[in-house]
């Protein structure tokens, strides 16, 4: 923080651990969407094992953010800065909760999938999701460095990530149309490619919260859009 | 609309300056809480606004005072008339060595408002009741002032401040001596009289500003910082040394 400290050397403390615990969490969500990502694409289910036990400690966190705030506002009453230090990172707490369940249910349907899934579809969601772990980092150094342009630029990114998202999810309805077979695999990939945009979703609002915290003020106007998402296989 | 309006207000002790071209304007039935570190300047800034200033011998002050559009600081003003107008509180209850009656029917008595015994005791009651006073005295008006509790002098004050109907009310640090409850009493109070008076409030608690105002001044070293809504100088100040001091980040 480039803030001086505060006279209460506690209160400082206090702070800087709620920080760092933001930070923690963070890492712990990219770690497991990148996990997530890897055990689908290359068929690896003790790595998709492993996000799902993961997905405790994450909700850990949000638990320990929650009871941390809790203090500050009821011991400390932060004012400016702090409070909203304090504020937002209750509430990007709750969204990268959401990242670890999202990439908890990635995994849990990884392990419920084919062996083999064709390669196209593969490469489109390793793009979709190449994306939004970058955003995810983006968002994490935005916070780290209290920088309200970086996190504007993820906010804009994240019409990109819709694109994406709508591209994959036509290659996974042709592959649903094009055999029977297909339907229980291609219905899990359905959601897996929803999950991986609801991922960038969660990850807009932190980058919000971000500029909030930075600027004071709100993001202004509506969230850029991508095309409409798709939603019947007709067309 | 703007109640005072100080113009480059200047104020000195003997040859120590105090304030430095202070420009402020005070809204009309709004609490204003001027906050700093002790020693800036804001009970001095207080004291300019009634004329407080000129009982102490050492002290003057230069540029305008505009209440009601009308410069304090002219050699035309009626200094009893204004101090009339622009009632205080202080820090410490300070009630008269007499009865809460007398406390409060002294000042409308020195201005010749009440005509009769009858209009007195109006004014009394009026005064006590809007002080939310009235309830726990009425049997007791005749009974010294100085019996009561803390909480309860300092209503009598603000009732003795408001029975000369003054059109704006001074306090300085009102609370500091008090408990939460007859603080949350003053606070209530406060906010039940800013319908009809003008309020300024010099504070020490950061959160008591961010609850009883809608504007804040912040005052370092003699200087004005930063002067603006309440919502914004606890949420988001423009100035670095206001969010030093009301996150106490401050020397
Ligand atoms: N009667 C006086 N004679 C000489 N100097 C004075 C007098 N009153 C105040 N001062 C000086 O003027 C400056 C401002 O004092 P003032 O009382 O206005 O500060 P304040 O902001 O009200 O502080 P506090 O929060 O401690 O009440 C201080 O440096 C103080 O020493
Ligand atoms: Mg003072």
């Amino acid at each position: 923080m480039s803030e001086a400290p505060h006279t209460v050397k506690s209160y400082e403390e206090e702070l800087k651990n709620l920080n760092a615990n933001i930070i923690k969490m963070g890492s712990a969500c990219e770690d497991s969407l990148s996990k997530a990502i890897q055990a689908i694409t290359s068929r690896d289910n003790n790595i998709a094992e492993a996000v799902i036990q993961e997905d405790e400690k994450i909700d850990k966190y949000e638990t320990l953010i929650e009871q941390q705030v809790v203090n500050l506002i009821a011991l400390r009453q932060p004012m400016a800065i702090d409070l909203r230090e304090t504020v937002t990172a209750l509430k990007m707490s709750s969204d990268l909760e959401r990242i670890g369940d999202l990439a908890k249910n990635i995994s849990k349907r990884t392990l419920l999938l084919n062996e083999n899934l064709p390669k196209n579809l593969v490469d489109s969601l390793n793009r979709v999701s190449t994306n939004v772990q970058k955003q995810l980092k983006s968002t994490l150094d935005a916070y780290l460095e209290r920088s309200a342009p970086m996190a504007v630029n993820v906010w804009e990114g994240d019409e990109q990530i819709d694109d994406l998202t709508n591209l994959c999810m036509q290659e996974v309805i042709k592959y649903l149309k094009e055999n029977e077979k297909n339907l229980e695999d291609g219905t899990h990939l359905l959601f897996v490619t929803k999950n991986i945009e609801r991922i960038g979703d969660h990850t807009t609002n932190v980058a919000e919260q971000v500029y909030y915290l930075v600027k004071g003020e709100y993001l202004e106007g509506d969230r850029p859009k991508g095309t409409e998402p798709i939603v019947t296989g007709e067309k | 609309m703007i109640k005072i309006k100080a113009k480059d207000v200047d104020v000195f002790y003997g040859k120590k300056q105090a304030l430095f071209n202070i420009s402020l304007d005070i809204e009309e039935n709004q609490v204003t809480a001027l906050i700093g570190p002790s020693g800036c300047g804001k009970s001095t800034f207080l004291r300019c606004l009634n004329r407080m200033n000129d009982v102490i011998d050492i002290c003057s002050v230069k540029g305008e005072i505009l209440i009601n559009d009308f410069n304090i600081n002219d050699k035309s003003c009626d200094v009893v008339r204004l101090r009339e107008k622009i009632g205080m509180v202080f820090q410490k209850p300070n009630p008269f060595p007499k009865t809460l009656y007398e406390n409060v029917s002294y000042g409308p008595t020195i201005h010749g408002m009440a005509q009769s015994k009858q209009e007195m005791d109006e004014i009394v009651e009026t005064s006590l009741k809007k002080a939310a006073l009235w309830e726990e005295v009425k049997d007791r008006l005749h009974e010294p002032g100085t019996g009561l509790s803390g909480g309860q002098q300092q209503r009598l004050c603000i009732a003795r401040a408001i029975s000369v109907r003054p059109e704006v009310i001074l306090m300085d640090e009102p609370c500091s001596a008090l408990d939460p409850i007859a603080t949350a009493q003053i606070e209530e109070l406060i906010d039940e009289l800013k319908k009809e008076h003008t309020i300024i409030i010099v504070t020490h608690s950061m959160a008591q500003a961010a609850r009883v105002s809608q504007n804040t001044g912040f005052f370092h070293l003699g200087q004005l910082i930063e002067h603006g809504s309440t919502d914004k100088i606890f949420k988001n100040p423009d100035n670095k040394k206001t969010q030093d001091y009301i996150t106490g980040r401050f020397g």
